[in-house]
């Protein structure tokens, strides 16, 4: 029993990683039906700038190393604050020069293109911080809490609680407020969102920008509990793309959903056997695909022709 | 107008006449490639560790007028810890550095996906670091076994480990939990093998993956199978991750681990209480003579952070006794310096006095003998003694 409360909370906090980094992928299909494939690498270079912030509000310079006491609250939440700034504004960069001359053409030249801008990104922090991996302290510290006999750390628990408040909180941006409706009218139809007035290029760019963001906020926030390293977001990216694939690419509320049930799948068959684990993952979206092609929660979109 | 009022073409001729130049100079030196991971994996300050002692070995052996008379060189790379980029380095400082030895490789996977070109080549090589007990045996048929090696090897430190946990576990309730790496599975394997001699079968052996940070549902496991022990096999940062998912579930047995402990990732990752938790197997540790001291500090000199001084002491009398046996040999060659490394004799080392360190059969500089067992206590390796190391006989030894 404990066991698999144990292997829940695992699961919970792998699925709030894998549903921020979902909902980036969902907020770009929405506004654009593209897909940033270089996610991956921007969260790990969100990390990394991340960490790079700590040290050197720590005083340590960019290779340091960083000791518990080093990495207070503040520390992270400044550098969280940086890494999403810049990750915003990466985002930006990325739609003008991957993905804007690519809209509209047909073809799948933006696959590529965003494929190349994440290896851009990719091999320029390997240039900059090196592949080895750095490793951060959690601000909450490192005492493990324990819930019914199983044993949480509090980074977990914040990894859960940001991911789901950072979820609300733009669930109802969406559908509450004027800049929530403008996205999903460019999402529903470009032409006529002109038409009514809006700002057609703002939203697609801001969409970018606050995919990026959630990217660089997913990498910060798993980081104590993984370290961090350039070459951590490419299975992440991966996982997270699965889940949006299975809770439904164009609905927000399913690709968190999606996250969430592939890491719990994931804990859950890890506690059966290990090594079954992505072979479980990957089984689950074929079956999705065959059965439910557009996601559990998605839906049917008609091509018109 | 002479040819050389004209400064481009004093240019060219300067740099023809020096090109000659360099590469006779060249065509003397003695050089010895050093591969191994300094900045990506798990074995990165291992590698980093040897890096500066190999250049202070090499530095020593000119001071003392080179080998053979000739003018030593050092060739260092980085294999980045990835298999491909290791082979491919391998190459290149046999086919176009021509090297006439080689030493290193801090992974064991990367030498085990190597070893074919040195022995095909006939290039002797120095292993200093990676463990498997594979990498000296493979070929140890062949007419001549170019592969040799002076660290910790797998099969006697998992000869020291297993002699502790038979004695530690009551009940003989001891379970293997290893990376899904060759090393980390190769160590299973040897685990399991020795454990037999000691009619003892695991409780459980578990694997998880090199870049896992949860590790709880196989610890599950190991506890509901009732194991009061657990052998890790694996590098600092899975067993860093290991003994946190322990504290995790709230399941501390004896826990044993690999020699790869010993850098620093593991208290980084584990925190410095956790870290004290695992026993590890060891080499050799700075304090254990006035030469190891001395090389301690010149590797930290460039290395401040240095933890692992295991690997420079290793690599150090490694190029040591690559010397000697260029000196026995009175030749570069290959054929004849891998011959001679099975005759040298009397060579001063760091870690010992190396009498006849190799046979035609044995290529293991150092053996359980020369290996102990200790532990983190803060920010260095001390080491570790109770009433069961101190129990521990030849003869419980077994492998």
């Amino acid at each position: 029993m404990v066991a698999i409360l144990q292997a829940v909370f695992s699961g919970l906090a792998l699925g709030g990683i894998y549903a921020l980094v979902a909902l980036g992928f969902n907020i770009t299909h929405s506004t654009t039906k593209t897909l940033n494939f270089g996610q991956g690498e921007l969260l790990a270079a969100g990390t990394v700038i991340a960490v790079s912030g700590v040290m050197l509000l720590a005083g340590k310079g960019m290779h340091g190393t960083l000791d518990p006491q080093d990495v207070t609250l503040w520390r992270y939440a400044v550098s969280l604050l940086i890494s999403v700034v810049v990750l915003g504004l990466l985002g930006v960069l990325l739609y003008y020069t991957a993905v804007r001359p690519f809209i509209g053409l047909g073809g799948l030249s933006w696959v590529m293109s965003t494929l190349g801008f994440g290896i851009i990104i990719q091999n320029t922090a390997l240039a900059i911080w090196g592949p080895s991996a750095m490793v951060i302290p959690s601000p909450l510290g490192d005492n493990v809490i324990r819930i019914g006999g199983a044993g949480v750390l509090p980074q977990e628990i914040l990894v859960v609680a940001a991911s789901v408040v950072v979820m609300l909180c733009l669930d109802t941006v969406m559908r509450k407020t004027k800049i929530g409706k403008a996205v999903r009218a460019v999402a529903h139809n470009k032409n006529a969102a002109t038409l009514m007035g809006i700002n057609v290029p703002a939203v697609v760019v801001l969409a970018f920008a606050i995919s990026s963001s959630l990217a660089g906020l997913a990498g910060l926030l798993i980081a104590p509990i993984t370290t961090a390293s350039v070459f951590m977001g490419l299975s992440i990216a991966l996982k997270a793309f699965s889940a949006a694939i299975v809770g439904g690419l164009n609905n927000a509320r399913g690709c968190m959903l999606g996250g969430f049930l592939l890491g719990l799948v994931e804990s859950m068959v890890g506690l059966w056997h290990a090594e079954l684990r992505e072979i479980s993952i990957f089984m689950l979206i074929i079956l999705v695909l065959v059965l439910k092609p557009e996601g559990l929660l998605g839906t049917r979109v008609a091509e018109k022709v | 107008m002479s040819a050389f009022s004209n400064p481009k073409s004093v240019a060219v001729a300067l740099a023809v006449s020096l090109c000659g130049l360099v590469s006779a100079v060249h065509a003397q030196d003695i050089k010895i490639g050093y591969n191994a991971d300094q900045s990506a994996s798990g074995t990165a300050e291992l590698g980093t560790a040897g890096r500066w002692a190999f250049e202070a070995a090499i530095e020593d052996l000119n001071k003392a007028g080179g080998i053979l008379g000739r003018k030593v060189v050092g060739i260092i790379r980085d294999d980045l810890g990835a298999p491909p980029k290791s082979i491919q380095i391998m190459n290149e400082l046999i086919d176009n550095e021509k090297v006439d030895a080689v030493v290193g490789s801090a992974n064991s996977g990367n030498a085990l996906a190597w070893l074919h070109i040195p022995q095909q080549k006939k290039v002797p090589v120095m292993v200093s670091i990676a463990t498997a007990t594979e990498i000296t045996r493979r070929y140890a048929k062949e007419p001549q076994n170019y592969l040799f090696r002076v660290s910790m090897v797998d099969r006697e430190q998992v000869a020291l480990l297993v002699a502790y946990a038979v004695k530690a576990s009551k009940g003989q309730k001891i379970a293997i939990l290893a990376d899904s790496t060759g090393y980390g599975q190769g160590g299973a394997r040897d685990a399991t093998e020795v454990l037999a001699l000691h009619n003892v079968k695991p409780v459980l052996v578990e694997k998880y993956g090199p870049k896992d940070t949860d590790m709880t549902s196989q610890l599950t496991k190991i506890r509901e199978a009732g194991a009061d022990t657990v052998i890790i096999y694996g590098i600092a940062d899975g067993s860093g991750h290991v003994l946190r998912s322990m504290e995790k579930i709230d399941y501390l047995p004896t826990t044993l681990g690999t020699w790869g402990n010993l850098s620093s990732l593991l208290p980084r990752i584990a925190g410095s209480k956790l870290a004290e938790h695992l026993i590890l197997a060891a080499s050799t540790t700075e304090d254990s003579n006035a030469k190891a001291k001395a090389l301690g500090e010149r590797v930290r000199k460039n290395f401040p952070t240095l933890t692992t001084f295991a690997c420079s002491a290793q690599t150090y009398d490694s190029v040591m006794l690559l010397a000697a046996a260029m000196k026995l040999a009175n030749s570069t060659d290959g054929e004849k310096v891998a011959a001679a490394l099975e005759q040298v004799s009397g060579v001063q080392g760091v870690i010992k006095t190396y009498d006849k360190p190799f046979s035609k059969t044995d290529h293991e500089g150092l053996g359980v003998a020369d290996f102990y067992l200790a532990r983190w206590k803060g920010s260095s390796v001390v080491r570790y003694q109770d009433a069961i190391t101190r129990s521990i006989t030849p003869a419980d030894l077994k492998r």
